[in-house]
């Protein structure tokens, strides 16, 4: 019995944990103190299935879109901020991307896409900068398999 | 007659609340005194909170006029107090009754670490 989703979230963060560099890594809490950082927070985000108007049984597999998070904290010296922020999103994009257990869990039908970030900069003891990536990904749920 | 404020407040004020610090601008170095104005600062974005802390200090125009300390001398001086080592890396005035320039200045600093 297996829930793909949670499969997913745990490879996500054990593929995210993995980033040269990152002090610490977190899935879900939402509070992190500067000398955590630079952190990386996996938010379990949303799931959405697609619209399926068929009259086939319940347990027939339906694909499932997931929407995680994930964000990246950094506080550095402002003058290199942009560079160090780049750099993680970088070895994020990379090893999410590629990482072959991933692909495997979200099967055939199944797909991971990038979607795009957003950063935000400000100041604390130094600079302070914050990336967030979302992905989707996708995968067939099949409801006997639970 | 108007309260001369630099006498009544700010100098009783930075009596009891301030503390001995070392201002180092590419003129020299300064003894002031400032009030330490470090306070928690938390940043929030993507749904998550980084908690830090916004350092910061208060000085007396007066005093820094008075020890030739303009103000194109405090963006990336180095200020010294207790116990560690800050760079200004902004600075809001504060204004007084009496004018801005007999009130304070709020020294926005940053770790001398990076």
């Amino acid at each position: 019995m297996t829930d793909v989703r949670e499969a997913l979230l745990a490879r996500l963060f054990e593929v995210v944990s993995n980033i040269p560099n990152m002090r610490s890594a977190h899935r879900n809490n939402v509070d992190i103190p500067e000398d955590q950082m630079p952190a990386v927070i996996i938010l379990d985000g949303d799931e959405e299935a697609a619209t399926d108007t068929s009259t086939r049984p319940p347990t027939k597999p339906q694909v499932v879109t997931m929407t995680p998070g994930i964000v990246v904290q950094v506080q550095d010296d402002n003058v290199v901020l942009g560079s160090v922020i780049t750099t993680f999103r970088q070895e994020l994009l990379k090893r999410v991307l590629t990482d072959i257990q991933l692909i495997q869990l979200t099967g055939t039908n199944g797909s991971i896409r990038y979607l795009g970030c957003e950063t935000d900069v400000g100041w604390t003891r130094t600079g302070f900068a914050v990336l967030t990536a979302r992905f989707t990904l996708k995968y067939p749920l099949k409801a006997n398999e639970l | 007659m108007a309260i001369d404020f630099t006498k009544m407040l700010y100098n009783p004020a930075y009596a009891e609340l301030g503390v001995k610090a070392m201002l180092t601008t590419t003129a020299g170095v300064v003894d002031i005194t400032v009030i330490d104005d470090t306070r928690p600062k938390t940043h929030t974005s993507g749904g998550v909170e980084a908690r830090s802390v916004g350092p910061g200090a208060f000085a007396r125009i007066p005093e820094l006029m008075s020890k030739n300390v303009d103000r194109a001398d405090y963006i990336n001086s180095m200020l010294a107090f207790n116990g560690r080592m800050w760079i200004i890396r902004s600075y809001e005035l504060r204004g007084s009754p009496n004018g801005e320039d007999l009130g304070d200045v709020r020294f926005l600093l940053k770790s001398s670490d990076d």
